[in-house]
């Protein structure tokens, strides 16, 4: 029974054009990016980077360090902005539109309907990211070679991996992409369970991000930042260095399993003590 | 099937609903009466577990709605105003989905419901593509899926045209005599309610100001038309002398319990006015409605 109300959550998702919004944003981004590496000088402070350190660049420009690239200004911004459009959906959308009513006249507690709900949500953003780290090395594949894994943040990483490695590390940071984007989703669901319109729960969740994100970067707060949520969706970069951290893999993991949950609780709490009304 | 005990509902500082006991019993079309606003739909929704009750109790087939929601909403179809679906989806999907909020459905209950509604035939066309009328058979279709016993209608003629709410009566006429199912309409279109219900219950400002059967509001109170040559002066003397209890539509008049027409007529000739008609006035819903409203309004405008 379970499947099948998850079956029909997914109807519903997949069958609106503007879940289609995310994906196609996300494809025009990757396309604009490639081109821009392969068409513009954007790749000579990596060739500078890689020469200076005694590597062959040819060996490391590669797709799948131009796919690796591409995911910072991705995650950053068009990841959280199509994952809380969604999220922000869920149920604020059907609660507007009055089919919230008719689900509510049926048989299913609040919490199950909820539960299907979130987890439709969170196999959007899963597929999203897939799709994103699929597309982004398939479509980099059409412009440069494939090679190493070079990855260079300054100040956290200076990676350089062979293909296998590269290969690893840039399916393990997915991942964890997936982690954040399922995280920002549980942050715009809860808003969602509020009694608000669609948009607010958007902007709302868009907003703690943005506001958490700003503060984190305050160089008072610079001491705090791992208390600071947005500091744990970029887990997925430390599968990025060489060695990977493990321990602050695991420890933000376990941190945004408490932020999803204490996500749910909110959301669960609010949306079964609402009246649901025309 | 549907028992409410002094509710209350209150919604920040106003109180929707306001102690209001009910009982609807099984196999009957029970109409709710009302005003907009006037608490119906928030009855209703405490009825599906939509709406908390801020006091008393709400059964639905004999299970507490608040404790016990699923229980008591697995015999119960249910349909809102103007009927909203999944307008992407087809009329099929989007009864598939609901259907499985309650349980697994076959596709042969799918095909039974759409062709007891008349939607065999546009199934597969995607909702967006239906008319006002069809939505609402579809609304129809997704509150038979479930073999309810109980049917809630809430202002389902509403956005009809005459021929949808004369399609939509006959099939809840057919619902209750062919299936036996217990319909609760909830409706402001009077009209509807008379051709329809067998018993009925009016809300005003939240609160029951009438319960029983529909044949009861004939007996409820007698009006009498009355032409003579001067109706204000005739009921300020019939008021005067203790014989008449209320007036209305400067036309109508209530006598007193144990005053019949003849003593009417017989006190204004021997007083020199003369009585062009004297009739019982046949007391339709909307008028008994029209009375029973303006009855719980002028203590309040008298309050002002």
């Amino acid at each position: 029974m379970l499947l099948l109300q998850l079956r029909n959550e997914l109807w519903k998702l997949f069958g609106k054009p503007r879940t289609y919004i995310g994906f196609g944003a996300l494809l025009l981004a990757q396309v604009i990016i490639v081109l821009v590496f392969r068409y513009s000088p954007a790749s000579r402070g990596m060739v500078r980077q890689l020469e200076s350190s005694g590597f062959d660049a040819s060996q490391y420009i590669t797709c799948l360090t131009i796919a690796t690239v591409m995911l910072f200004p991705i995650s950053y911004v068009l990841l959280p902005l199509y994952a809380t459009l969604i999220g922000g959906d869920l149920v604020a959308k059907e609660a507007e539109d009055g089919t919230l009513r008719m689900i509510l006249s049926r048989p299913i507690s609040r919490f199950r309907l909820l539960g299907v709900k979130w987890l439709a949500g969170v196999i959007f953003t899963t597929l999203l990211v897939v799709m994103l780290g699929l597309v982004g090395v398939l479509f980099a594949r059409c412009f440069f070679p494939w090679g190493g894994l070079f990855v260079f943040a300054p100040g956290e990483s200076f990676s350089v991996l062979n293909a296998a490695d590269g290969l690893r590390h840039y399916a393990g940071a997915h991942v964890l992409l997936a982690v954040k984007a399922g995280t920002v989703l549980s942050l715009a669901f809860m808003f969602s369970c509020f009694n608000v319109k669609p948009a607010a729960a958007t902007i709302l969740a868009l907003s703690v991000i943005f506001v958490s994100f700003v503060l984190m970067q305050i160089p008072f707060f610079r001491d705090l930042q791992p208390w600071f949520f947005t500091y744990h969706l970029d887990l997925w970069r430390n599968v990025l260095m060489q060695p990977v951290p493990w321990w602050k893999v695991r420890a933000s993991l376990c941190i945004l399993a408490g932020f999803n949950l204490t996500f749910l609780i909110i959301g669960a709490t609010v949306f079964h003590v609402r009246d649901i009304k025309s | 099937m549907i028992e409410l005990k002094h509710v209350v509902k209150v919604f920040g500082r106003r109180t929707a609903v306001d102690d209001l006991s009910l009982v609807v019993p099984r196999g009957v079309v029970y109409g709710l009466l009302g005003h907009n606003g006037a608490g119906k739909s928030t009855a209703i929704g405490m009825m599906l577990g939509q709406v908390w009750p801020t006091q008393g109790e709400v059964r639905v087939g004999g299970h507490e709605v608040t404790s016990h929601r699923q229980a008591a909403l697995q015999k119960v179809g249910a349909i809102f105003e103007a009927p909203v679906f999944y307008d992407y989806l087809s009329g099929w999907r989007n009864l598939e989905i609901l259907s499985h909020y309650t349980g697994p459905t076959p596709p042969g209950r799918l095909r039974e419901v759409l062709d007891w509604v008349g939607l065999t035939g546009r199934e597969h066309s995607r909702v967006r593509t239906y008319s006002h009328g069809m939505r609402t058979r579809l609304a129809l279709a997704q509150a038979l899926l479930p073999n309810p016993e109980l049917l809630i209608l809430d202002e389902p003629g509403d956005g009809l045209d005459p021929e949808g709410i004369h399609e939509l009566r006959q099939m809840i006429l057919r619902l209750n005599r062919e299936l036996g199912l217990t319909i609760l309409l909830s409706s402001h279109l009077l009209s509807e309610v008379e051709q329809l219900c067998t018993r009925i219950a009016m809300l005003n400002q939240g609160r029951k100001v009438f319960e029983g059967p529909l044949a009861g509001i004939h007996s409820e109170r007698r009006w009498l038309r009355l032409r003579t040559g001067d109706f204000a002066a005739a009921v300020r003397e019939l008021r005067a002398a203790g014989l008449i209890a209320e007036d209305r539509e400067g036309r109508l008049i209530e006598p007193v319990r144990d005053t019949g027409a003849e003593r009417v007529v017989r006190f204004l000739v021997e007083r020199g006015m003369p009585v062009f008609e004297i009739a019982p006035e046949e007391q339709s819903l909307e008028s008994f409605y029209l009375s029973l409203m303006k009855d719980r309004r002028e203590p309040a405008t008298a309050k002002i």
